[in-house]
């Protein structure tokens, strides 16, 4: 078990330098930042006096070096843009991330978790149908239409529900709904093929046999072993909830990390999209060691064979 | 019991102990829902309150004078937070401000500045001498070269009055001073020593109308009401100025009432705005002329060398249907590269659109079945309206392949000399005056300078070292005058820069201050009663 538990530490600990390795070079690829920080025709002196105070002007190993030197330490660096450490930035948008990720992921499972069980249990029916088309839409319909159709009926034509910002309950509403339907399709998906598996398995077939009532074979032996697969998606699709919800929060003007990572690209702040990626990595390399462990805990076959 | 436990404890965790169950804990949030809409409202109207939708994300750097490059937007914030000695206000565009008034020494060297009585920063402090100083030799802004080099000595005889020596006789010094740089704006020397450059910018003490509250970088910045504005008391007691990147949510929250004044609300947006009561649109002309540009007329060999060519183009291109079709109409065509409020602005015969005559000019040039130009570059952002001169173009024979770029690249191109071949369609809304636009346009050794004509080299110096105005305003008008002649751009229009407002809204002050886009004077903004 030991052995196993350092083994994927070891692998976490080479995804976290591959992901920095890649960040790092990818965001310097995008272009010169400093051309998007003064006027068209600024000299070649004013943008050499940029390179130099982001240190932009210095070898891309050496820069390299210095970024991972003060990862070490903790230190993500400061915005080009807005001249402010990053960890601080990323803190004061962190809250409001947390908050849409954890309810559009209760929409998601609250909507994702009943039908599939539902499509399941009716193959080939109307709610099998219904699942098919609700999954289709959630998972094809980008969710910045979904966001302004939202707003134009919720908010400008009944005009229930605040258009924008945060603050309130009601902000939360668009911005969780418009979230939460792709992840509640893909959540949908999974826990009806899920379940389809393990109806079919030989064990459902022998709680039918000894005359159990559907519900309770559904509910009580089916369910909970389908479960455990939707659970283990709804961990990650969390994690990128919380990071990347970049379209949402941009649309709904939501003042989260998603919104932050779109300002980093569109202003090019390396710094920001460093920080934002590093830590949205770092958060995912720990929910998949935390359920890799706890896959080795409850199953003795996966730490043997490995 | 344990039921009655858990209810208890439910009631406590709502700081209730009145026992309430989950069915009244599910009433009261649908009550709660349904009453807090309108409440909403009623928090964004606020009646002493006015709150802005944005559509940029709001940067530190723009509450430091020191550090203002030679855009508009940073001014969108200076002109609340800031005062400058002389600055651009409504009927004059070289106003004194915290500058009571001001004199020139005959031989153009010394401008001694007297500091206005009883201007105060937000912490209570006069604005002296010193701090004008200070805040001159601080700025690191786009210029901040030619500033020091200009500049002998600033001297600072008594706290009321502050005298610039220049080294030689600079004409521009005011219009530079004034609006093209952040050098005028001033800020408190004792507080900027005492809290540093980055406690500055977080926490920014200024002598402009409006006090610094707070801010969240990215989200939203509020002000409040300086009571000690030399001007005036701003009517409005609070701004807050919320960003919404999204034009369409932008548009949403002030059809809602959220915000009550949006900037930068375009086609057919700005159209539903227009459609809906109680909105109305509040474009204003910016002091960004757009052009198309040919950099091969320097050429012999090309087409473009022969100026009736470029008299084509020019005459082809339909500005009024593209302002329609694009802007609503909002924006002001123009055959002139110089802003029409610019300083020695020269106006030009109005641009015109007949394809027929551009057709006879194709002709008379030797390209009666027109030519292919190559590519036609631009900012990615305006490549709407280069569709709709490729087009245009395209009737009189001409024909050309968009070339979009995104917006860094495409300067970045456009001023290392790399669209050698083919059209660019430019644009500029740098502050200045006629001659700062000459130079960085026209005249040889300017930055998005691809060729020049030495007759309109040899006059710019000449206008540079004239002390006499109304000779200098004779060159300037000479140099805008061959540059019209010699068909050097096809200039289109200067762009409409279109925002909205809400009912709530009195006094929005858009469009006071010629070619500025964004509210100014803050002071002068009202809500109705």
């Amino acid at each position: 078990m030991r052995r196993y538990i350092i083994r994927r530490v070891g692998y976490c600990l080479l995804s976290l330098f591959l992901l920095s390795v890649t960040i790092f070079f990818f965001v310097r690829v995008t272009g010169d930042p400093a051309t998007l920080l003064v006027e068209p025709g600024a000299s070649d002196a004013d943008i050499a006096a940029i390179h130099h105070q982001f240190g932009l002007d210095r070898p891309l190993l050496v820069q390299y070096g210095l970024f991972m030197w003060s990862l070490f330490q903790g230190d993500l660096g400061q915005s080009f843009y807005y001249q402010t450490p990053v960890f601080e930035l990323y803190m004061q948008r962190l809250p409001n991330s947390l908050l849409l990720a954890f309810v559009a992921m209760g929409l998601s499972l609250l909507i994702g978790i009943p039908s599939g069980i539902l499509a399941s249990v009716r193959i080939g029916g109307f709610w099998d149908g219904f699942g098919k088309l609700f999954t289709m839409l959630g998972l094809s319909l980008p969710s910045f239409l979904v966001g302004l159709v939202l707003i134009l009926v919720f908010s400008v034509y009944l005009g229930w529900l605040p258009s924008s910002g945060a603050g309130t309950p009601l902000h939360l509403i668009m911005p969780a709904f418009a979230l939460g339907w792709y992840f509640a399709a893909s959540h949908m998906r999974l826990t009806r093929s899920s379940m389809l598996d393990v109806l079919g398995s030989e064990y459902i077939k022998l709680a039918r046999l000894k005359g159990l009532p559907q519900s309770l074979v559904i509910a009580k032996h089916a369910f909970k072993n389908a479960l455990i697969p939707v659970l283990t998606l709804a961990g990650i699709n969390l994690v990128i909830m919380v990071n990347v919800a970049v379209v949402v929060e941009t649309v709904f003007a939501w003042p989260g990390i998603g919104r932050l990572l779109y300002e980093g690209i569109t202003f090019r702040d390396f710094p920001i999209v460093q920080g934002v990626v590093i830590l949205g990595g770092f958060m995912i390399v720990i929910v998949n060691l935390f359920i890799d462990i706890l896959y080795a805990v409850i199953d003795p076959r996966i730490r043997l064979e490995s | 019991m344990s039921s009655t436990l858990h209810r208890d404890a439910q009631a406590n965790l709502l700081g209730n102990r009145s026992g309430m169950t989950r069915r009244d804990l599910l009433a009261a949030t649908a009550i709660g829902l349904a009453a807090g809409a309108p409440a909403i409202a009623r928090a964004a109207a606020a009646q002493d309150q006015l709150t802005y939708g944005i559509h940029v994300s709001l940067a530190p750097t723009w509450f430091e004078p020191a550090e203002t490059s030679g855009i508009i937007t940073p001014f969108m914030v200076l002109y609340a937070l800031h005062d400058a000695m002389v600055k651009p206000m409504p009927g004059n565009l070289q106003a004194p401000c915290l500058a009571e008034s001001w004199s020139a020494s005959e031989d153009g060297l010394t401008f001694d500045f007297v500091i206005r009585k009883g201007a105060k920063f937000h912490n209570g402090e006069p604005v002296t001498a010193e701090d004008v100083k200070f805040s001159y030799e601080r700025y690191r802004g786009a210029d901040h070269d030619l500033m020091k080099e200009q500049m002998a000595s600033i001297e600072t005889p008594d706290p009321g009055h502050v005298r610039f020596k220049l080294k030689k006789p600079w004409p521009d010094f005011l219009s530079f001073y004034s609006s093209a740089t952040g050098a005028g704006w001033i800020v408190p020397k004792k507080y900027v020593e005492q809290v540093g450059d980055d406690g500055f910018k977080k926490a920014p003490i200024g002598a402009g109308p409006y006090k610094f509250v707070s801010f969240k970088p990215g989200v939203e910045l509020v002000l409040e009401a300086f009571e000690g504005y030399w001007r005036k008391v701003p009517a409005v007691k609070r701004l807050v100025m919320k960003v919404i990147p999204d034009e369409a949510t932008r548009t949403a929250a002030l059809k809602r009432g959220e915000i009550d004044i949006a900037y930068s609300i375009r086609g057919e947006l700005a159209d539903e705005v227009q459609k809906t009561p109680g909105l109305s649109l509040k474009p204003v002309v910016l002091q960004a002329p757009n052009w198309l540009y040919f950099p091969e007329q320097w050429d012999p060999k090309s087409p473009w060398h022969d100026v009736r060519v470029r008299q084509a183009a020019n005459l082809a291109i339909d500005r009024e249907g593209m302002n329609k079709a694009l802007f609503l109409g909002y924006c002001k065509t123009t055959n002139s590269l110089v802003p029409y409020t610019f300083a020695d602005y020269w106006q030009p015969p109005a641009a015109v659109y007949d394809p027929a005559k551009a057709k006879e000019l194709m002709s008379a040039a030797g390209h009666p079945g027109g030519f292919d130009a190559g590519l036609l570059y631009c900012d990615s952002s305006y490549s709407n309206m280069a569709e709709v001169s490729l087009n245009n173009l395209a009737a009189i024979g001409i024909t050309t392949k968009l070339q979009p770029i995104e917006r860094a690249g495409f300067w970045a191109g456009y001023s290392s000399k790399k669209y050698v071949r083919g059209i660019v369609q430019g644009a500029s809304a740098a502050f200045g005056n006629a001659a700062t636009r000459l130079a960085t346009f026209v005249v040889k050794g300017g930055p998005y300078v691809y060729g020049s004509y030495p007759d309109i080299d040899a006059l710019y110096p000449q206008q540079a070292d004239e002390m006499d105005q109304a000779k200098r305003a004779a060159i300037l008008t000479k140099m805008q005058q061959l540059v019209y002649d010699k068909s050097i751009y096809a200039p289109i229009w200067q762009l409409g820069f279109i925002n909205a407002v809400g009912p709530r809204v009195g006094e929005s002050s858009f469009d006071r201050i010629p070619g500025f886009a964004y509210t100014a004077p803050f002071e002068d903004l009202t809500i109705k009663a």
